[in-house]
């Protein structure tokens, strides 16, 4: 195959090994640094896909893809509405093993920049190919991360529907990173145990030396004076790892450390009140008015028959409570006390008491999330409620008055608020 | 397999890890081609790793540099000088305070406050004043420990200059 021709000597500026001069670059700096992002890259894949999973994409419209995700449901099986805790709990890691990557991914990209700047830019067909792959890797991770990042703060600066991107430009981010780490991680397992996992970190700043400069890698040919010891900036990077994830932590966990989450969006409430917590959209947000809830509201029942009840009648009928979190998908979660009627009582009041899937249909008018499909497990467990007050207190308007979903271990977008229709139907 | 090496420049698996992998990417790529937004969505893929690499990493490694230069000087004889450089704790909560302003810029500088407030019902000022006391924190907490790090060295000087005018304990 014909080779590009480029002249031997490189241009000056960059693409000169001498032009870079840290010395602390080098195959162990990247190859620490990419075993710290690996497994946190892992669980957020992970957890983000089992986020499609919880949304039951099989049923109904549930799914928000186009085609459904994959074009084949993927997702065989139902999510489960045990324990409680569950998408809280891979939604919150979904969120802080995120935010725990960036300090090290913006530290591990440092540490490759001169790979960037190689010379000669392609060396053959294996070589521009992989490094066709770098691109994705590097405009992946910053994509799919910076899109997560700001979905958290409700800021969409761009011009297509997040989720798709989002969905989509982690099988690109993740295509590549698969091709990055079979390639690369037998030369980190060479570094470690050349040079060993953790020895390179005992010494202070005067201890301090390059690493060996090797044609093709990134440690520097002429390495400047160091600045700071390796130990201190893995410490610094670590530190901002784990503050990030502490951030995100504290809106997950809640309660009293929630406010220590300081920057995340969800680190702060509403008041002490009983319907104080937080709210991921109000009432006013969705074009929810008083006038849609008031006394004149009723919950219409579809099934084998058709039947309607004012809240007085709901408030009638047997009460159940129970502790249960509402998760967002943007990784906060709050465990409050719900009461109201069971899914089930309501299922066999509409005349289908067997296994049965609900389409709950909300007041709200548009948004992608105003009709939900509930599968039969989330119908007939125990603690799946059409919960009437929280806390004692009647559900406030942005908390879903006069009555909302709430289902064990679902998404929080599927707890449906100011619920106006269920159609039960037998599976 | 020499001929296939000469050729493509590597082995053929590594060719097949690669055709794996931009399989993928392909298969995500035809997922969003029909979809209306499809170019501003490659347009900020390709932005995102221009922005990193040619925008970003650039000024703070320019901006690294400035700072070095101004807080212990051109040349590289910097660490005699001082008895313990400052330039990390500069440099350190610098970093921290730059990095929670470049993850969460949009609740930090109220970008879309209007929206933010109208969907959570938080205010969202608070945002501005928590990372003033995030940056006054680290700040502090570096100045603090420069300061107690640079009593060390002194009272380390001390006993050094010390040393000679001590009689030893064995009395040689």
């Amino acid at each position: 195959l014909p080779r590009p021709k480029f002249p031997e000597e490189p241009p000056p500026g960059p693409t000169r090994p001498s032009f870079w001069r840290s010395p602390l670059r080098g195959l162990w700096l990247t190859s620490i640094l990419g075993s710290a992002l690996l497994p946190l890259i892992i669980i957020c894949a992970v957890t983000g896909f089992l986020s499609q999973a919880a949304y039951n994409p099989g049923l109904g419209h549930n799914s928000l893809l186009p085609d459904g995700g994959l074009g084949i449901n993927l997702y065989f099986f139902h999510w489960p509405t045990s324990p409680s805790w569950l998408y809280a709990f891979t939604q919150g890691l979904h969120v802080i093993s995120g935010l725990a990557a960036m300090p090290i991914l913006l530290a591990k990209l440092w540490s490759v920049m001169p790979k960037l700047f190689e010379w000669p830019p392609v060396r053959g067909v294996a070589h521009a190919l992989e490094r066709l792959s770098l691109a994705l890797l590097v405009g992946g991770s910053v994509f799919v991360f910076g899109t997560g990042l700001l979905n958290i703060q409700v800021f969409y600066p761009w011009p297509f529907r997040f989720l798709t991107a989002h969905y989509y430009g982690a099988f690109v981010f993740l295509a590549a990173f698969g091709l990055h780490i079979f390639l690369k991680i037998p030369v980190a397992l060479r570094t470690f145990r050349e040079r060993g996992v953790l020895r390179p970190l005992r010494p202070g700043l005067s201890g301090t030396v390059a690493e060996p400069y090797e044609e093709g890698h990134v440690a520097a040919l002429e390495p400047a004076r160091p600045t700071i010891s390796r130990r201190a900036l893995l410490a610094t990077v670590g530190a901002a790892s784990v503050g990030a994830a502490f951030m995100a932590v504290a809106q997950t966990v809640g309660g009293p450390i929630r406010q220590f989450g300081l920057l995340t969006p969800r680190s702060t409430q509403l008041d002490s009140g009983p319907n104080g917590f937080q709210i991921n959209k109000t009432a006013a947000a969705v074009g929810i008015g008083p006038e849609q809830t008031g006394a004149a509201w009723r919950l219409r029942i579809e099934g084998e028959s058709k039947r309607e009840f004012s809240r007085e009648q709901l408030l009638a009928m047997p009460q159940h409570s129970y502790d249960l979190p509402i998760a967002c998908v943007e990784g906060w979660s709050t465990t409050q006390h719900w009461t109201g009627v069971r899914l089930r009582d309501l299922a066999a009041l509409a005349g289908v008491p067997g296994s049965a899937e609900v389409l709950v249909e909300s007041l709200q008018k548009g948004g992608a999330l105003r009709e939900v499909t509930l599968s039969s497990g989330q119908v007939a467990a125990e603690n799946s409620l059409l919960a009437l007050k929280v806390n004692g207190e009647d559900l406030s308007l942005d908390h879903g008055f006069p009555a909302r979903v709430i289902v064990p271990g679902a998404p929080g977008v599927h707890q449906t608020k100011w619920v106006a229709t269920m159609k039960f139907q037998a599976v | 397999m020499t001929r296939f090496r000469s050729a493509y420049g590597d082995s053929p698996l590594h060719l097949l890890a690669v055709l794996a992998s931009f399989a993928i990417a392909g298969y995500a790529f035809l997922r969003i081609v029909e979809n209306p937004s499809a170019l501003g969505t490659l347009v900020w893929f390709g932005g995102a790793a221009v922005a990193h690499d040619l925008i970003a990493f650039p000024l703070y490694s320019a901006l690294n540099l400035v700072a070095h230069r101004g807080i212990e000087g051109p040349d590289e004889a910097w660490e005699e000088r001082r008895r313990v450089p400052l330039i990390n704790h500069v440099r350190i909560p610098a970093f921290l305070s730059a990095l929670a302003l470049l993850m969460f810029f949009p609740l930090i500088l109220g970008l879309d406050a209007a929206n933010y407030e109208k969907d959570a019902g938080l205010s969202g000022d608070i945002f501005l004043t928590r990372w003033l006391g995030l940056c006054a924190v680290l700040f502090l907490g570096s100045a603090v420990i420069y300061a107690l790090r640079l009593r060390r060295a002194q009272r380390g000087d001390e006993d050094e200059s010390a040393e000679p005018a001590e009689p030893s304990p064995e009395g040689t």
